[in-house]
């Protein structure tokens, strides 16, 4: 048959006649899955018999003005026992958050071969935990997970006889936490600020002495395509509760979280907002210019990324003051599938250690230890930083019960939030 | 003679590697869409059996995909962008496709060579080394700005900034759509155009047809399978690519519909609204596989007839 001859698979009219169809049935068919439907909420109670509102672990929620002990459900293992030796050790973590001399060291000095497997994120690396996929000896953890995962038995109750090093080297805010009364079930590793960075070689506006520094976002038609924020659910939608003077960033009020998610949306035609989390990169190699950005990220910046370090002070950072924006911290914690507990220990204890902990900020990632030695004026007065990448130094003050962090949520409320976001990503 | 059940048993290892890398992956995937969420550590609990489906989230994400829903805007942007991509491939793959089959006889082997190149590199490479090209500064802006091109661009409305190629804007993520994915839609298309019979070309040659109408009635109809493969090829996987808009824009108003699966599958207790937006973005696309098959279908009977 010539192919003229052929009739054609379907007219256009045609076409559009089956695909209206296939509309019709698409709309249909969500209202009658919707009649047999069961439920679109993730099961679980958000308020405890007390009446207190819960995490998914059914743990009240801590907040820095309300401490909350965590419930043993092991206890942890004696003092005083040997460590283990011989064959690996896992540490699961964040890719290239922790210096890999340090870990030869550690593996050295207890005759281990210490293996890092890494996870994108803090959720799919507790996912990962939770389907026992992966069986590390100890893992980053963050405080406002740390309810499930205790709820969730993955994490092991820790004996702090085998890690002086938290009480003798680490900040007394942190020593005995809120969110973790008594540190049962982990160690701080890292703290954090969130708040913007920026080049001033681009951005003309004196940023720290603007009346509402977060405004700038909302000013930055002039660095169309060079401006972003942090890639991050909770600190993309908290940022703009902070613009609108709201410092309740742990809210579940849902006129609150729509608001500022309309807010954001209105980022895309002032700057054309970007999202992502390599603003330690980006910034320094002039690929962007004014970013949502944590207070480690210059640092690193500084430290790797910068092409010339003589431009350093191109470089810049503001975050809130105490109360008035997130700090937040990282932690370790000794994982349930642990074969080496009081290994694990040790370790935790190694990473607490004075040299090793400045080590690890200063020679690789960036992100500093919350230890008392750390002060901003002395890395300063070392040439560590420039002087004026010294607002990304937090200290012990920067913490308390009128400080700002971002921490667990209800499920009903940890939902409420991801949706606000997947309304901003869809740049509708 | 063999025994008839040993023709079929070659094909038990394909089958095997189906049933285990993709039906039941598959599956697993829509008993998460159908299923619950553990309460403590939010990982989903898959309904294997479809007596316990639990059709809520399924039912709210083609709610949202209505219009006015959340999904509704990135949806209609990614089919935009899958079908410009798809269009640019073939704009510059079935030249070339067609020039290697026809014309290419010494340098055919080489060139085809250079087709395989880029399955060498991994695609998320591919990607990041345009981040360095595009940057201000960077060879290929540099190239597009002395050549005037970034202005014409700009003025054709197609980029919102002269040469600003990695502020967030459409048009990258079109190109590297188009880039990506171009060599797995010109292989499938040379294969199919390399086996058209030439004498088919001579006759409508003889009748008088024109190299045009030569190419338009017999090369064209006859390489529709393979240009349907490649599309197929290239347009199942767009579909549901993420990384190419956060690597090349990173802004929300470029982002597309996998975005939105990579969201809800990393954390959050909600990773049944990714894999119930997998299933119903697979259930589309079964669609355009369907139109695919029964293209084939025809074609072969027509062969046969």
């Amino acid at each position: 048959m010539h192919p003229k001859e052929r009739r054609s698979a379907a007219t256009r009219r045609e076409f559009l006649a089956r695909t209206g169809g296939a509309a019709f049935a698409l709309s249909g068919a969500s209202g009658l899955l919707a009649a047999c439907s069961n439920s679109t909420t993730t099961a679980g109670s958000t308020v405890n018999s007390a009446g207190q509102a819960v995490g998914p672990g059914g743990l009240p929620l801590a907040r820095p003005d309300r401490r909350v002990t965590l419930p043993l459900w092991e206890q942890p293992i004696p003092s005083g026992m040997k460590p283990e030796t011989g064959g690996e050790f896992t540490i699961f973590n964040y890719p290239e958050y922790i210096y890999g001399a340090l870990l030869k060291e550690f593996g050295k000095k207890y005759n281990v071969t210490v293996k890092v497997t890494p996870f994108d994120d803090i959720n799919t690396g507790v996912a990962k935990l939770a389907s026992g996929a992966v069986q590390p000896d100890v893992t980053e953890m963050t405080p406002d997970n740390l309810d499930r995962v205790v709820a969730g038995h993955l994490i092991k109750p820790l004996n702090l006889d085998y890690i002086p090093n938290l009480k003798k080297n680490v900040w007394p805010s942190l020593v005995d936490p809120f969110y973790d009364v008594g540190s049962r079930y982990g160690v701080p590793y890292t703290a954090y600020a969130t708040g913007i960075a920026w080049r001033t070689d681009q951005v003309k506006e004196d940023i720290p002495s603007m009346s509402n520094p977060w405004d700038i976002f909302w000013q930055a038609q002039a660095y169309k395509g060079k401006t972003a924020l942090l890639s991050e659910v909770r600190e993309t939608i908290a940022m703009a509760l902070l613009r609108k003077g709201e410092l309740d960033i742990n809210t579940e009020d849902p006129a609150k979280i729509n608001q500022a998610v309309a807010d954001l949306q209105e980022l895309y035609n002032i700057c054309n907002i970007k999202v992502g989390d390599l603003q330690y990169s980006t910034i320094p190699e002039d690929k962007a210019w004014l970013n949502q950005a944590w207070s480690g990220d210059m640092m690193s910046a500084f430290f790797y990324y910068l092409p010339n370090k003589a431009t350093g002070p191109l470089l810049r950072f503001w975050h809130p003051v105490k109360g008035k924006g997130p700090i937040q911290n990282d932690m370790w914690s000794i994982c349930t599938t642990t074969k080496k507990p009081v290994l694990a220990h040790l370790f935790l204890n190694f990473m607490l250690d004075n040299g090793v902990a400045y080590s690890n900020f200063v020679n690789f990632n960036g992100y500093q230890p919350p230890l008392n030695e750390i002060v901003p004026e002395d890395l300063v007065k070392k040439k560590v930083i420039p002087e004026t990448l010294a607002t990304c130094v937090l200290t012990e003050s920067d913490l308390g019960p009128d400080s700002l962090q971002e921490m667990t949520l209800t499920t009903k409320g940890q939902s409420l939030w991801q949706d606000g976001y997947s309304t901003f990503l869809s740049g509708a | 003679m063999y025994p008839r059940w040993l023709w079929p048993a070659f094909a038990i290892p394909g089958v095997v590697w189906l049933l285990i890398l993709f039906l039941l992956p598959f599956y697993a995937v829509i008993g998460v869409a159908f299923g619950n969420i553990d309460p403590i550590l939010q990982t989903p609990i898959p309904a294997w059996n479809p007596i316990n489906w639990n059709t809520g989230w399924v039912a709210h994400v083609l709610n949202e995909l209505t219009p006015g829903g959340v999904y509704w805007d990135v949806f209609l942007r990614t089919i935009r962008y899958v079908a410009l991509s798809l269009g640019g491939c073939i704009l510059i793959g079935y030249p070339v496709a067609y020039y290697i089959a026809r014309h290419a006889s010494r340098t055919k082997s080489l060139l085809l060579i250079l087709l395989v190149l880029p399955f060498w590199i991994s695609y998320l490479m591919r990607m990041l080394a345009w981040i360095n090209l595009l940057a201000p500064g960077g060879y290929a802006a540099r190239f597009l700005s002395f050549t005037h091109i970034s202005d014409l661009l700009y003025h054709m409305g197609l980029l919102s900034q002269p040469n600003n190629y990695l502020g967030g804007e459409s048009f990258t993520v079109i190109f590297a759509l188009i880039y990506g994915y171009i060599p797995y839609f010109i292989l499938p298309l040379y294969a199919s155009l390399d086996r058209i019979d030439r004498s088919h070309l001579e006759a409508a040659r003889d009748l008088g047809a024109s190299p045009f109408r030569a190419f338009w009635h017999v090369t064209l109809p006859l390489s529709k399978t393979g240009l349907l493969g490649g599309a197929v090829l290239i347009v199942l996987p767009m579909f549901g690519d993420y990384y190419t808009p956060n690597i090349v824009s990173g802004a929300p108003t470029t982002s597309m519909i996998g975005n939105q699966i990579d969201l809800y599958f990393h954390g959050g207790p909600q990773p049944t609204i990714g894999a119930a937006i997998t299933i119903i973005l697979s259930a589309f696309l079964v669609v355009l596989m369907g139109y695919y098959m029964w293209t084939i279908h025809k074609s072969s009977k027509e062969l046969v007839a």
